[in-house]
């Protein structure tokens, strides 16, 4: 089979559009989710969600604090929109876990459940006599999820402090050393962007709830085999700073410290972003011959010596990355991004070096990406058409697969508005024992 | 409670199994999107073979932060690779393929990480090839762009960078007005890595229960969009572009980064009305919770307000000192942190207490700091304890324990190229001062002189 025949193929196997004709990998398995104003535990039951688990989202009468987390404020049909896109295929019920009755109720819905996930401060849980080891005696094969700022346990884990996305950033060591160098001679009166700089939307958030939906996973495994349950404990800014590949063995071993280094990478070369003439790429070359095959695309094959090049690690001293970067976008600047995209995927069929090309990617907007042909064709944003909010678009289908292939069903829903199903299917609540709840401020 | 379940941890790691005990997993896998996938396994107790190529292997060998080795070991390489055994295996030769076909069959999870078709094409491993003999297997492939559309079948290469560039994440990872940024991170790759293994767990779950494999595509550009939540109801809502916010939290208010008297740096958050209300008192404003212009979040997160609010935070922040602010925000209750080095990370008595910072005692290496998996287990603790190898420098030991091959089978596969070692090149080989025996799982692996097969 050819390349395109192959990917025919795969199409024919995976293609996002045939998703709700599959099984789903965790229809099963029932998810309490008390988070509260976490996008860490949000996102991790939107994960389960995705695979069919039956997620059961439960928020005090005011609603999470989360649903007020949007972008300058703005609502859709009233609700915020990261909640919108993270209550994906959730159960939305309202419990007030102040109340005894509502502690007795949660109780005895986790004696039902598979996994519960909680993000108070640690010990909150067993003061309102609903931790880990009071719910084990109810149910010794629940799965007992907790994320939180520093974890259940270690000396700062008694340290009762919000966990937003920023301060996770800010803890975990990678804010610190990205952003622009502040040159020499200069100060931040004169500079002041160039300062240490968080990254994206929430990134320091969804690490953590990625890596719980891993341990929850792996504790199901785990319990399928044995017929246990466990308790899990995950600190976010530890799962964040995890994703560090190269600082703390640098430190480790020589004593330096990673500061900022703009667009280039200390631990890479070739590997950073460069101007253009109508913005900027990303340029990566982490092979020899990729590196090699850059100089040669841009012409410099001989005024370089790249045919005498042996290794990259020449390259990679401090000095030099700042010599050769002053080279390369030289070069770079020459082109356009379309250009500069077409040149190595020209090159990586016609040029000396092929198969082997430098990778060349043009620095977008988000909106080029929502845009973009490519993701569309692939179901990333295909719009969910939700009862409740009318057709949303988010992204979705990021992983394919051939047997159980993730889907959004619906989105979210708003503050109890699945108080009756969920409440009569695991309690047998029916709507005069409801209103009493309502009544007297339970749920 | 919750300190009955966690007492002695750390102690106890040792004597609780791992969570995917017995699982067989098989990487030939390159740079961090690849290899960090079956590292998360391997830390959760999942057996991983990895197969580099000989004698050069794993392209992140090569990254050494200014030319700075770990142990003589590519620095950046080490992260992703823990707890493995190690093959050099040339998948470019029938025999190579044919030893990958025979660990295949006995394996539960495939990685890889190549472009699209080389794994079918080129080297006869592929899906539709593997489940033939293994219809139980869950297979894994990552890339830039998947198995097919537009950028798949035009071949392109990617990156961790690219995918910063291509999803738009690096556009809003920047200063307003000024050029976007690159993380310090390699984040779409291991956050790619990441979200690859909770299909591969999804998967496996599925497995338990139908018996059924299956195949999983990834692609690191669509797991960052995944995260980048807001963004898309907010463009397709409004027709505007997402607009970059420098350190502010357009999302939460306030919560921004801010410089400290002596020119560090502070990050505060305090959004939740407690929190809010103890940050106006400890700037001494506690009128600006009352004030109708910021009582509520929704209100307040208001470009205009948010601005005017962070300005008055700035100004009273430039004051003080990252500590003092820290102090504070412990007093009066709202979030504050100052921005924590790498160096805060790895001397964190926190984070060793806890076993993040988990103490690896590697006979090859020596001893050292390494991340553990952030997921603690009370019953099943997730474990790091080894950490990279030479190229191919476990051949030995699978080919013999693995696959029953004799000496004379094991010496053909070398004779003929589909077996081999590392080159003798510095962050290719064992550490210079190796004592050629430390870390050989089988005795007689020793003996074979270093550089075999190069």
């Amino acid at each position: 089979m050819g390349t395109s025949s192959m990917a025919a193929w795969y199409r024919g196997q995976d293609d996002p559009q045939k998703a709700h004709t599959r099984l789903e990998a965790l229809d099963d398995i029932t998810v309490l989710d008390l988070s509260y104003n976490s996008y860490a535990g949000s996102f991790c039951t939107s994960l389960l969600a995705e695979f069919g688990a039956e997620v059961i989202k439960i928020e005090p009468p005011g609603g999470d604090f989360l649903r007020t987390c949007t972008p300058y404020g703005i609502l859709h049909k009233g609700e915020g929109l990261n909640y919108l896109t993270e209550g994906r295929n959730k159960f939305h019920v309202t419990l007030n876990l102040e109340k005894e009755e509502a502690r007795k109720m949660l109780a005895d819905m986790a004696a039902q459940a598979d996994v519960l996930l909680e993000t108070f401060h640690p010990g909150t849980m067993d003061a309102w006599g609903i931790g880990y080891e009071q719910l084990k005696a109810v149910n010794p094969r629940l799965i007992f999820a907790s994320i939180t700022p520093f974890g259940q346990f270690g000396p700062k884990s008694n340290i009762r402090m919000t966990d937003y996305d920023n301060i996770i950033q800010a803890r975990s060591g990678i804010h610190y050393a990205t952003g622009e160098v502040l040159p020499e001679g200069k100060t931040l009166d004169d500079m002041p962007w160039a300062v240490p700089t968080k990254s994206g939307p929430w990134i320091g958030a969804a690490p953590a709830g990625a890596f719980m939906a891993s341990g929850i996973m792996a504790a199901l495994y785990w319990r399928d085999i044995s017929g246990e349950g466990q308790a899990l404990d995950c600190a976010t800014s530890e799962a964040y700073a995890s994703f560090d590949d190269w600082a703390y063995q640098w430190y480790q071993e020589t004593g330096n410290v990673a500061e900022r280094f703009g667009n280039l990478d200390i631990a890479g070369w070739l590997y950073c972003f460069a101007p253009t003439r109508d913005g900027a790429v990303f340029l990566g070359a982490l092979r020899l011959e990729q590196w090699q095959a850059f100089a040669d695309m841009v012409g410099k094959w001989d005024a370089w010596g790249a045919a005498q090049w042996k290794e990259m690690a020449p390259f990679m001293a401090k000095a030099e990355q700042e010599k050769w970067a002053g080279l390369v976008f030289a070069e770079t600047q020459k082109y356009t991004n379309q250009e500069l995209v077409a040149m190595s995927v020209d090159y990586s069929k016609n040029g000396r070096l092929a198969p082997i090309a430098p990778v060349i990617a043009p620095i977008g907007t988000p909106m080029d990406t929502l845009k973009d042909a490519n993701w569309n064709d692939r179901g990333l944003f295909t719009p969910v058409d939700d009862p409740v909010y009318g057709p949303v678009v988010l992204a979705q289908a990021q992983y394919k697969m051939t047997e159980t292939p993730p889907r959004t069903k619906w989105v979210c829903r708003p503050v109890g508005y699945d108080n009756g199903f969920v409440y009569l299917k695991y309690l047998s609540y029916g709507p005069r024992k409801l209103r009493e709840l309502e009544e007297s401020g339970i749920v | 409670m919750a300190e009955a379940t966690w007492r002695n941890y750390l102690e106890n790691k040792h004597n609780r199994p791992a969570p995917l005990k017995g699982i067989k997993v098989l990487e030939a896998c390159t740079i961090i999107l690849g290899p960090a996938g079956p590292s998360f396994l391997a830390k959760l107790g999942a057996e991983v073979i990895k197969c580099e190529i000989p004698p050069l292997g794993d392209t992140s060998r090569n990254l050494i932060p200014f030319g700075d080795y770990f142990r003589d070991q590519g620095t950046g390489f080490v992260h992703a690779n823990q707890n493995k055994y190690w093959m050099g295996l040339d998948l470019h030769k029938p025999e190579g393929q044919e030893i990958f076909r025979q660990l295949a069959a006995q394996a539960d999870i495939v990685e890889e990480n190549m472009r699209p078709g080389v794994l079918e094409k080129r080297f006869n491993v592929g899906y539709p090839q593997l489940k033939e003999i293994n219809p139980g297997i869950i297979y894994l492939s990552k890339n830039g762009f998947g198995q097919w559309g537009r950028y798949a079948e035009e071949n392109r290469p990617s990156n961790d960078g690219a995918s910063q560039a291509f999803a738009g994440f690096a556009w809003l990872s920047s200063q307003p007005g000024q050029r976007p940024l690159k993380s310090r991170l390699y984040i779409c790759d291991n956050f790619g890595a990441l979200l690859g293994e909770v299909a591969v767990l999804a998967a496996l779950r599925h497995r338990q229960r139908t018996g059924k494999g299956q195949y999983i595509e990834l692609s690191q550009t669509e797991s960052i969009i995944r995260m980048m939540s807001w963004v898309w109801p907010y463009q397709d809502i409004t027709g505007e572009t997402a607009m970059p916010a420098g350190n502010r939290d357009l999302c939460v208010s306030p919560a921004d980064t801010f410089r400290c008297r002596d020119d560090r740096f502070v990050a505060i958050g305090a959004a939740l009305p407690d929190d809010f209300a103890g940050l106006c008192r400890a700037m001494g404003r506690p009128e600006l919770a009352r004030d109708p212009r910021f009582r509520n979040h929704l209100d307040r997160l208001r470009d205009d307000r948010t601005l005017e609010l962070l300005d008055i935070i700035s100004k009273w922040v430039r004051e003080k000192t990252p500590e003092e602010v820290e102090q504070l925000a412990v007093e009066y209750g709202f979030a504050a942190t100052r921005v924590r080095s790498v160096q805060d990370i790895v001397e964190d008595p926190h984070c060793r207490e806890r076993g993040f910072m988990a103490y690896v005692d590697d006979p090859m290496l020596g001893p050292f700091y390494e991340y553990e998996f952030p997921v603690m287990m009370s019953k099943t603790p997730p474990k790091v304890r080894w950490s990279v190898r030479a190229i191919g420098f476990d051949n030995e030991y699978v080919l013999t324990h693995k696959l029953g091959k004799n000496k004379a089978q094991i010496q053909s596969l070398y004779d003929c190229g589909a077996l081999g070692k590392w080159a003798d090149m510095i962050s290719r080989r064992p550490p210079a001062d190796w004592d050629g025996a430390s870390g050989v799982i089988l005795a007689r692996d020793a003996a074979l002189p270093a550089g075999k097969g190069e």
